[in-house]
Formats: structure tokens, sequence, C-alpha cells
């Protein structure tokens, strides 16, 4: 009996030690969260900040910087910053989001990424940040917000960037060797291509095994100059235009136009996209169609004599298409959004934190890492390289037309990515234009 | 009171601990990725009962039939590469010389890479442009064999499959190497006294005296190619086009890229299933032999 005593005490004993261990760090924010209230003075407060800036590249260096700079100028903050590398950044904080602890502030992707957490109810305006700074927020280039402002007249993020995915780097001496005219239109390119070819020279680098890399830089800039924006923004919103329309068919036709005459070296499809970048500027091709982000990685990576020869125009037009050439296709960045559940003193550091690393010294000191922002910057073009001066000055003047995958659903954009790669491989451009169709009406309701 | 059974309640309080931490994070999760597996759910806000719409969608799947297929290309691999290989090998390393052990080390260690290092050594293996095998070929003067390994729909699943096996031999030579040193040397010497030498001592003595080690290898080797999933994940990531999705990678792009996340844990309560049902089809079969 006494035995069988002692057995039941230690099993309970057991699930009391379980359950506390499961419940402590209930009780650990509970705490935080009362002291918060009354105490700001001499009160530590404490505050999360998740984003993808891991990396080893300049862009990445300064926003940890400013970072850095934010905790050392308020000792009374603690702040919990959570670098996560690009790749698995989505998908970690999708799974907090699921688990509802996500940070007071964390990095969101324009367009179907940050709509999803606003759905959701994961997000908060920072609108009375915008009110305090207003100059700040007038210096925003047209348009920046135009993918933040879920409520009218409520801002959720600012972007600390801007997304020009679409710039065609081409190496001016491979051009003069085999004496090709930089091209201008679809004719030019496919004299170019077939020139280079002949010449044992790939003509464009592609890294396509991330399948996003064709769709957010070949394909937006492609499709918009045979389809035309409006034509895209009523497909995209599955009113009154299909993606299985002839003309989308047509431009997705050029797409597999630049593959069937081997535009793309051998096996684009299980390389990656920084070992295209390699690829290009060993001079291994004469073009690269690639975003800003390959300023920052070359800027970061190749000697000087590699980035001589390299110039950077916008793609060629395209005769008889709906839409304009000279066109890059971009739009506002990501950039930093506030917890929902974040109050009191937290809320207060968490958007000084913002204010700090998206401000206008922020934006600066990103434009100067080499890295495009939709700020109006006063560059000084003895602080950065000639490649990234003149990408931005090509930037500023061009227009700027959407990005697919910030447009399309989440399930759109990977069924159009994988069809692209399905293309490479053979595929007809009906079938891949069946599938997006079916994706983007399946998961737009 | 028995001595006996006051051990035994001893045993099991003992391994209570263990045992709650294993129900709690390894039995329960499964029953709950099957219930989130009836609802149509986002990951974020609220979710949407379906039934079992989403094992209807998924066998209407041709991605998903694929996938499955691709893995029981990698089951078929495992089985009549790293077994036999391993077998092979654990045979010829039996005697513990110096130069044996070194080999055994040798077959043992891309078990101790980080399967991202495996991954990434045999993605430069198959570049297409600057890769070990392209070069190599074209040194031979086999120019016209070589190809883009991991794009190329029609081999890159096998591509993809040697370097799984490759990794993956260490372990199972291991397993065989102490099954063949428990064969007590009695059997041994009765076999050489009744004249059994060679392959007639393979197949008659050695052979039936490890059966139970092989078939646990064989377990072994259908889960694990089952579960498979980092190795690719790094080569390919599933693609290009989905041409090398297995059922892991099928879940996890559903899951984690496209947000589909009662889709995800449909495809996951799915693989148990399919364990299940090649494991008991594995033990009905080798029952049988033995």
């Amino acid at each position: 009996m006494k035995k069988r005593l002692m057995f039941i005490t230690t099993i309970v004993l057991m699930f009391a030690l379980l359950a506390s261990a499961c419940s402590s760090g209930g009780n650990q924010s509970g705490s935080k969260e009362s002291g918060n209230k009354d105490g700001d003075t001499g009160q530590k407060v404490k505050i999360s900040i998740w984003h993808n800036f891991a990396g080893d590249d300049l862009r990445a260096k300064a926003v940890r910087g400013l970072i850095d700079k934010y905790k050392a100028e308020h000792p009374n903050v603690e702040v919990d910053a959570q670098a996560i590398p690009v790749d698995g950044y989505r998908q970690r904080l999708s799974t907090v989001a699921a688990a509802n602890e996500m940070p007071d502030v964390f990095f969101v992707y324009a367009g179907s990424h940050s709509q999803e957490f606003y759905d959701a109810g994961k997000v908060q305006p920072i609108t009375e940040l915008m009110d305090k700074y207003p100059e700040w927020k007038n210096n925003f280039m047209d348009g920046a917000f135009d993918r933040y402002e879920f409520e009218k007249g409520q801002i959720f993020t600012a972007p600390l960037g801007m997304s020009a995915t679409s710039f065609m780097y081409y190496n001016k001496d491979l051009f003069e060797k085999h004496s090709v005219k930089v091209p201008t239109t679809w004719e030019e390119m496919m004299i170019a291509i077939k020139t280079f070819n002949d010449n044992k020279v790939t003509p464009i680098a592609l890294g396509n095994k991330a399948p996003w890399v064709a769709q957010s830089t070949i394909l937006g800039s492609l499709a918009d100059r045979v389809t035309g924006t409006e034509w895209f923004l009523k497909a995209a919103a599955q009113d009154g235009a299909s993606f299985t329309d002839p003309v989308f068919v047509e431009a997705l036709g050029k797409f597999k136009e630049l593959v069937d005459n081997k535009a793309f070296q051998d096996g684009a499809n299980s390389i990656d996209n920084t070992q295209a970048e390699q690829y290009f500027i060993q001079g291994n091709a004469a073009m690269m169609i690639s975003g800003a982000w390959s300023l920052t990685n070359l800027a970061a990576s190749a000697t000087p004599e590699q980035l001589a020869p390299i110039e950077v125009t916008t793609m060629p037009g395209i005769e008889g298409g709906a839409g304009k050439g000279n066109t890059i296709s971009g739009g506002a960045g990501a950039g930093f959004a506030l917890n929902k559940n974040t109050t009191g003193a937290e809320k207060q550091a968490a958007l000084d934190l913002i204010y700090a690393v998206s401000g206008p010294d922020g934006q600066k000191a990103i434009a100067e890492s080499h890295s495009m922002v939709m700020y109006k910057v006063e560059l000084d073009e003895s602080k950065v390289n000639p490649l990234y001066f003149k990408a931005f000055e090509l930037a500023l003047k061009s227009e700027i037309t959407p990005v697919y995958d910030a447009y399309l659903t989440a399930e759109a954009g990977e069924a159009i990515n994988n069809g692209l790669q399905e293309l490479m491989m053979g595929g007809k451009p009906e079938d891949v234009a069946k599938k997006l169709q079916d994706a983007q009406s399946r998961s737009t309701k | 009171m028995p001595a006996s059974l006051r051990s035994r309640s001893f045993v099991i309080m003992a391994l209570l601990p263990a045992l709650l931490i294993f129900i709690l994070f390894a039995i329960v999760p499964i029953f709950w990725s099957a219930y989130y597996g009836f609802f149509d759910w986002k990951g974020l806000g609220a979710a949407k009962f379906v039934g079992i719409n989403n094992y209807r969608l998924m066998l209407e799947d041709p991605i998903f039939w694929r996938a499955l297929k691709n893995n029981l290309i990698l089951v078929a691999s495992a089985i009549v590469g790293q077994v036999p290989i391993a077998l092979l090998l654990s045979l010829l390393l039996l005697k513990n010389t110096m130069f044996n052990r070194l080999m055994r080390s040798a077959v043992f260690l891309p078990m101790v890479l980080s399967t991202v290092v495996v991954g990434l050594i045999w993605g430069y293996i198959y570049h297409p442009q600057i890769g070990l095998l392209n070069q190599l070929l074209e040194t031979l003067g086999l120019e016209s064999w070589s190809r883009p390994w991991l794009s190329d729909p029609k081999i890159n699943m096998l591509a993809v499959s040697i370097p799984i096996n490759w990794a993956n031999i260490g372990p199972y030579l291991i397993i065989f190497i102490a099954a063949l040193q428990n064969i007590s040397s009695e059997i041994d010497d009765a076999a050489k006294i009744d004249g059994a030498v060679g392959w007639r001592k393979l197949f008659s003595v050695t052979l039936p005296m490890i059966w139970g080690t092989v078939v646990v290898t064989i377990v072994l080797c259908i889960s694990g190619s089952l579960k498979a999933f980092d190795h690719v994940i790094v080569m390919t990531g599933g693609g290009p086009a989905q041409s090398t999705e297995l059922l892991a990678t099928y879940m996890y792009n559903n899951t984690f890229t496209v947000y589909r996340y009662g889709y995800g844990s449909a495809v996951s309560t799915m693989i148990i299933i399919i364990s299940a049902m090649l494991i008991g089809l594995n033990y009905i079969l080798t029952k049988r032999r033995g």
C-alpha cells in the first residue's frame, strides 16, 4: 500500500515537473508585461527584431550596423536581434506566426508576403511614426507605400530598399571583341545571341536552381513588354483577364524563344544565382539579366579589373508589344513591420528602432552600401562604385513595372516559377499558362 | 513483495520520464498533424474543415505520384546499392588489420560530414560547366557523355541517388561487421570441417546467421529513403520543375513555400502510411524466406 502511494506520488510529481517546465515561458512573459505597464525609468524594455541581413554583403553589414548603433544609443532597451539567412527566413517567420510567437519587429517582403500578415491580423500600422517625421515621409519616391497601405491613410511598413529586378548587365569588351551591337530590339537580341553562340560565348548567364530567378529577373520585364502593365494587373486580380489569354502565351513564347536559341548556358536550372554571377563576371557570358542585388554581390566580390568592362542597361524592347521598352521591373522593397501585440513602452522602443533603421540616416547608409533605395538620397559619386552609380541613375529615369511574384499569390508564384523551369526543359507555353491560371484562380478568393 | 516485482516498478518509473517526453514530442505530433490534414489552413488565420478533400487533391496531383515514384527509386537504389555494397565491404574488411581499419574509416567518413556539405560537394562535382565529372569525361575524350547531371530530368534522379547511397553506406557497414563478428568461431570451425567454403559458406552459413540483421538494415533503408530530404533540398531543391521532388520535399514545399499547412500535414500523414505499408511488406517477404 505504502509502495503504491509512493508510486502514484512519483508520477504526480513528474507530471507537475513537466507541466511547470512547459509553463515557465508563459510566466516570464507575464511578469515582463506587468513590469512594463507602470515603469519606464530605469526599467529595461525588451524588444525583439527578426531580419534576414545575415550575410556578409555590404548591405547586410550596413543594416546590422544601424541596429547596433541603436543598441548603443539606447542602453535601457534590450534588443534581441535575430539575423536569419535569406533562404530560410520566410519559413521561420511563418512557423512562429503559426505558433503566435512573433517578434516585435520583423522584416517583411512587399506584396503577397506582407499582405498575408495583414490579412491574418498580425501587424499594426506605423502611421504615427510617419506623422512624427513628415519630412522623412515626403522624401520617399512615388509609389513607395503603394504595397504597404492596407487601409486608407494607414502605412504599415516603410520600405528599406527598392527592388529593381531586371537590369541587363553586359560585358562591353565581349561585345566589342565579337563586334555585336548592344541589343535594343528583340531582333538585335536574337542576332547577339546567335553571334555569341557561334563564338562559343554564353549569351546570357542564368542561375535558376532556386526557381524564382528567371521569373523575377526575366519574365516580369519580358512579359510586360508584350502584354502591357494594365493587362497584368487585371490578370493578377483575376478581373477581366486570364493568364490563358493568347497575349500571355505569346509572352511565354518569347521566353521559350530565348531557351530554344540557347541563350542560357547548359544546366542553368542546376546552378544558383551567385554561381551565375561569378560565371558572368569571369567573362564567360556576355550578358546577365539580374536585379539590383547583383550590384551588391559584385561590389563585394569582384576585382576592379573584372568590374571595369561591365555596363548596365534595360532589356530590349519588343516590337509590336503592348508594353513600353526602357522599363525595369521592380517596386518598393521589403521593410520592417510592427507586431500587433506590441504595446506600451515596448511599442515606443520598437518604433524608434524602425526609425533608426529605415529613417533618413538608415536610407543613406543603405544607399551607400550599393543597394537601391526608394528614398531620395544625394548620392556621393566618390563613395560608391561607378557601376552602382550608373544603375541608380538608370533606375531613377526608367519606368518601373510590376514584378510578377509581388502580385501573384504564393501558390501562383510557385506555379510560374516551376513553369519556367519546365519551359527550359522543353515544356509548352500553353500548359504553363494554364497551370498559372489555375493556381491564381484557386488561391484568389 | 518479491524483489522482481519491486524492480519492475522501478524499471517502469525509471523509463517513465523518457517515455513521456517521447510521447509528447514524437507520438502526439503525428496525431496532431493527421488532425490538421483535414483542414484548409494557411498557417495564418482561420482553418476551415474540409474532410478528406486534401487527400483527394493529393491523389489527383500528378506531382504527388511523381514524388512517390522518385521515393521508390531511392528505396530501390538503397536496397540494391547500400545493402549489398555494405555487406560485401564488411566481408572484405572483417579482419582487424591496419589497412582495413583505414578503409572502414574512409567508408564511414561521409556519414560524419554534414549532409549539407555532402550536397554541396556533389553539387560541384555535377556542376555543368566547372564540375569535376564533366571535366573528367572531357579529359577522357568522352565529351559526348557530359551533360547537366542535375537538370536533365531523364537522369537527375539517378544522379541525386548516388551521393545519398554514398553517404549512407557507413553505418550499415558497421552493423554488418558487428553481426559478422558475433558469429561464434565454433560455427566457423564446424563449417570448415563440413567442407563449406567460399560461396557455399556465405549462402549456407554466414547469411542465415546474420539474416535478422539484414532484415533490420533493409527496414532502415526503406524508412531512411522515404524520409530522404536534406541531400535533395541542397542539391536540387526538388527541381527543376519538380522533377526530383520527393514526398518529403513535396510536403515541405507545399507547407512552407506555398503555405498550405493543412495540405502539407495531409502529405506527411500519407508518408507515414506509405512507410508502414512498405515496412509491413518487407516484413512479410523476408519472414517467408527466413
